[in-house]
């Protein structure tokens, strides 16, 4: 994959011996980390389903799941936002680093099927049907519904990545001078993408996590469930960019303090946003005061175990992010930066666990090695699939600071 | 300053602008004032004035706002207790809307108070040396300086790409801050 962002300069030496003369940043050994990370994972899931922890296994399995979908599927949407918005701040590396986690697109798509065979112990409603919503909360139909809309968006997302990393579309994203709206294609497939993620995503919101609690519900529950996504996607993106900034040297797009600023920004407003929706949820249950809405965010907010982890939550998404991003130094400063992000990120991944398990276990929380191998061995596959992003992502930086300075 | 003339030169373009700017600051010739048709960025950064002061006065009304809402709604749960809902009387979750919104409104009208304070808008007099054309298509930069002066900065000006440069008497009783004004 040569890493030449724009074909009106084939003749720029430095672009090319830079795009060609180094060696992927992530290779085998890195793979055999990560495998053996995926190996442990599924050793644990093994070992819990043996010693009748099922249960457990399978609570971790849902909520990896959704964690590590919404990065690879945010990531995607991401990219289609800058198309649809014409950013073109940090060049091609900043699309090249959206698109990164959408390898771990069709492995996700695969694992949902694998709740299938966990059915009776994550649905409720496979055992206890609840016979006004059965004809909506049947697995026949959940697992159609579910597996037609996550195959959508993987194939769209592969068609969206595909065209994105096309020569037009890499020219398109490097030159930054022009006003050029980018490729149509492109800027048609984006929107469909946008708007389908929101469906779709909707719709696994109120599926596989707003199903757990049958009786419960809110409308703006997708919304806020997919823009969290989305923001685990920016804070994985953040956090990316400034691993590779220290592993490639200075000579990267990412050491750029402009490019960690923008994406601060974008971390910065995404869980503003965030805490925005779940306020706006809150105030609505608070006011109504009706058992049948109030029981799902009492059980998480007022009451031990829960309401610790919620509160965490809360701080690690939103009120650090807020005090610590206000500043520009701050967005600029890569330790920081980072730190926030994966603040964030582990934040969103404990808010997928408060979301998900109370639900079934009310009144213990169920977290050991089961849910740290399996969740270790989620993170292995996630980032063994986004290797070869990574690894265009990282000639896509090198790439462009030499067309920068060449 | 007895005896001050003042020199205004005209510019068609931004950058003759800056340059003269970095020129006459570079000469230690601070005492002007310049014209521009539009907002410039580049205009700005070579005054070398520092951050507006507008942003203090928008986080004083921010907090002056919260501390406001907090004030309302708390005092008249006190005085009113109203039990609604079974809920207590002092209930955060809807006092947090009513902070929110008053911290936008009063940071907003501190943000354009403070923006018309700072830049002494509406100007009923205009400032010494401007012209009509400074808010059409030419931008103009206006020195107060001595007669000793006087031909060293018409000469800078000049250099700089000023395509008219003249002399007037300075009003005895007009200052000339270093400023932006269009």
């Amino acid at each position: 994959m040569t890493a030449n962002p724009s074909p009106a300069r084939p003749a720029a030496p430095r672009l090319s011996r830079a795009a060609r003369g180094v060696a992927p940043l992530f290779g085998n050994t890195h793979r055999a980390v990560l495998a053996a990370a995926v190996a442990a994972g599924i050793a644990a899931f093994a070992v819990a389903l043996a010693r009748g922890e099922a249960a457990r296994a399978w609570q971790a399995y849902l909520v990896n799941l959704l964690f590590f979908l919404g990065i690879a599927q945010g990531g995607v949407v991401v990219a289609a936002a800058f198309y649809l918005t014409q950013a073109r701040w940090a060049g091609t590396a900043a699309f090249r680093l959206a698109e990164a986690f959408s390898g771990f697109l069709p492995l996700g798509f695969v694992l949902f099927w694998g709740l299938y065979f966990g059915r009776t112990l994550i649905f409720p409603w496979v055992l206890h049907p609840v016979a006004q919503k059965a004809a909506w909360l049947n697995t026949p139909f959940l697992f159609a519904r579910d597996g037609a809309g996550l195959l959508a968006m993987t194939l769209l997302s592969a068609w969206l990545v595909r065209v994105s990393r096309s020569s037009q579309a890499r020219a398109w994203a490097a030159a930054s001078s022009d006003i050029e709206m980018p490729p149509p294609a492109i800027r048609r497939l984006a929107t469909v993408l946008a708007l389908a993620f929101a469906a779709v995503y909707s719709l696994i919101a109120f599926d596989l996590v707003m199903s757990l609690a049958p009786a419960w519900h809110s409308t703006l529950f997708g919304a806020y469930f997919f823009a969290a996504a989305f923001l685990s996607a920016v804070a994985a993106m953040a956090l990316t960019a400034v691993i590779l900034r220290g592993r490639l040297g200075p000579a990267n797009a990412f050491a750029a303090p402009k490019v960690l600023h923008d994406l601060g920004k974008l971390v910065f407003a995404f869980s503003v946003f965030w805490i925005y929706l779940l306020f706006a949820q809150y105030i609505v249950i608070w006011y109504g005061d009706i058992p049948v809405e109030t029981f799902f965010i009492v059980q998480r907010v007022y009451y031990a175990p829960w309401a610790p982890l919620s509160y965490a939550a809360v701080i690690l998404i939103w009120v650090a992010p807020f005090l610590v991003l206000l500043g520009a130094r701050p967005k600029r400063t890569p330790v920081i930066l980072g730190a926030v992000a994966a603040g964030v990120l582990a934040g969103i991944w404990l808010e997928r666990y408060v979301l998900v398990v109370p639900s079934l276990s009310q009144h213990a929380v169920p977290f050991g090695w089961i849910e740290l191998l399996i969740t270790l061995g989620f993170l292995g596959g996630f980032v063994l699939c986004a290797i070869p992003g990574l690894n265009l992502a990282a000639s896509a930086a090198r790439a462009e600071l030499a067309a920068e300075t060449h | 300053m007895s005896g001050a003339i003042e020199i205004i030169a005209t510019f068609a373009a931004e950058e003759q602008c800056v340059g003269g700017i970095e020129a006459l600051r570079a000469a230690r010739a601070e005492n002007f004032r310049v014209f521009s048709p539009i907002p410039s960025e580049h205009i700005e950064k070579a005054i070398g004035r520092g951050r507006s002061p507008v942003r203090a006065f928008v986080l004083t009304g921010g907090i002056l706002g919260v501390l406001t809402g907090l004030a309302i709604t708390i005092g008249t749960s006190w005085e009113w207790n109203l039990v609604a809902g079974g809920k207590p009387i002092i209930s955060w979750p809807p006092f947090i809307i009513i902070c929110f919104e008053l911290m936008i409104l009063f940071g907003g009208i501190a943000a354009v108070a403070s923006f018309l304070l700072n830049a002494q808008v509406p100007a009923l007099e205009s400032a010494p040396g401007y012209s009509a054309r400074f808010c059409g298509d030419r931008f103009g930069v206006a020195v107060r300086c001595d007669e000793t002066e006087a031909q060293k900065v018409e000469s800078i000006l000049g250099v700089a790409g000023a395509e008219e440069v003249r002399r007037e008497q300075a009003q005895p009783s007009a200052t000339l801050p270093n400023g932006h004004d269009g």
